[in-house]
């Protein structure tokens, strides 16, 4: 019983904070406040994963597919950093509506 | 152990709640790097050792320091920041609907509790997971090594000093 209280305390941490990025991605304009949203919820991700893997008792299946998501993180987060540099340079703000005026 | 996990699941909602909802980018970005470091913490527990090394050196170091480096190179004022996202009015609600959300998560996994399943004993494992990573999942090894190339690329074209037509 205490098992599966401990695994329910997980799945909902983790669901508040995927709803806190989503809320995030939702409401926010700034570029990097966005990028900050998806890492956020990411995070919860890689907890489902790191818990799935308790569960069945296959950690290490669960330990590869979280690096893989970590590698991916990493270069989501250093890509769209690039762009929103990239953005206020162009712009002088971080204000994600400027991307609409982009051409080409 | 579960005391430690149960504080860091605390620690680690805390924090990104504050990430999400902070003004100041840098205090975000920090809020997120310390909810990474209880998440690297709770990965320890569950005994995922290689993913808490990963996610406490990787996520709540570097990711951090690309937060940083990209919000110095963005010189905007701090007090013009929730002037100009209205991020103020806009995040208002946040607590009220985690508060909504949690109280019907909580009614959600009481009722189901007992269908949730249990743990199984989880084996010594050191050495599987090396085989698991390099024997079993090449593909994924391939698909890291070209998702870091095309970042990279990805980099070097947005920093590419070209002249305009």
């Amino acid at each position: 019983m205490s098992e599966q209280i401990f695994e329910s305390a997980i799945l909902i941490t983790g669901f508040l904070l995927i709803i806190s990025g989503c809320y995030c991605l939702i409401r926010t304009y700034h570029m990097i406040k966005i990028i900050i949203g998806i890492e956020v919820a990411m995070k919860a991700v890689s907890m489902f994963i790191i818990l799935s893997g308790y569960i069945s008792g296959n950690e290490d299946l669960a330990q590869t597919f979280v690096i893989t998501s970590i590698v991916i993180e990493v270069v989501v987060a250093v890509v769209a950093a690039g762009i929103a540099i990239n953005l206020y340079r162009k712009y002088g703000s971080m204000d994600i509506r400027n991307l609409t005026k982009l051409k080409g | 152990m579960e005391a430690v996990v149960y504080t860091c699941l605390g620690l680690m909602l805390v924090f990104g709640i504050l990430a999400v909802m902070l003004h100041s980018m840098l205090k975000s970005a920090i809020a997120l790097a310390a909810a990474s470091a209880a998440l690297g913490v709770i990965m320890y527990e569950l005994g995922a050792i290689w993913a808490a090394i990963f996610e406490v050196s990787v996520c709540s170091g570097l990711v951090t320091v690309i937060f940083i480096s990209a919000i110095s190179l963005s010189n905007t004022d701090k007090k013009d920041l929730p002037k100009l996202y209205e991020d103020g009015k806009r995040m208002a609600f946040l607590p009220l609907v985690l508060i909504i959300s949690g109280i019907l998560l909580i009614v959600v996994a009481i009722s189901s509790v007992s269908s949730l399943p249990v743990p199984t004993p989880v084996a010594e494992v050191a050495d599987n997971f090396r085989e698991i990573l390099w024997n079993h999942r090449q593909a994924d090894i391939w698909g890291q090594i070209i998702v870091l190339i095309t970042g990279a690329l990805a980099v070097a074209v947005l920093f590419k000093e070209g002249e305009l037509p």
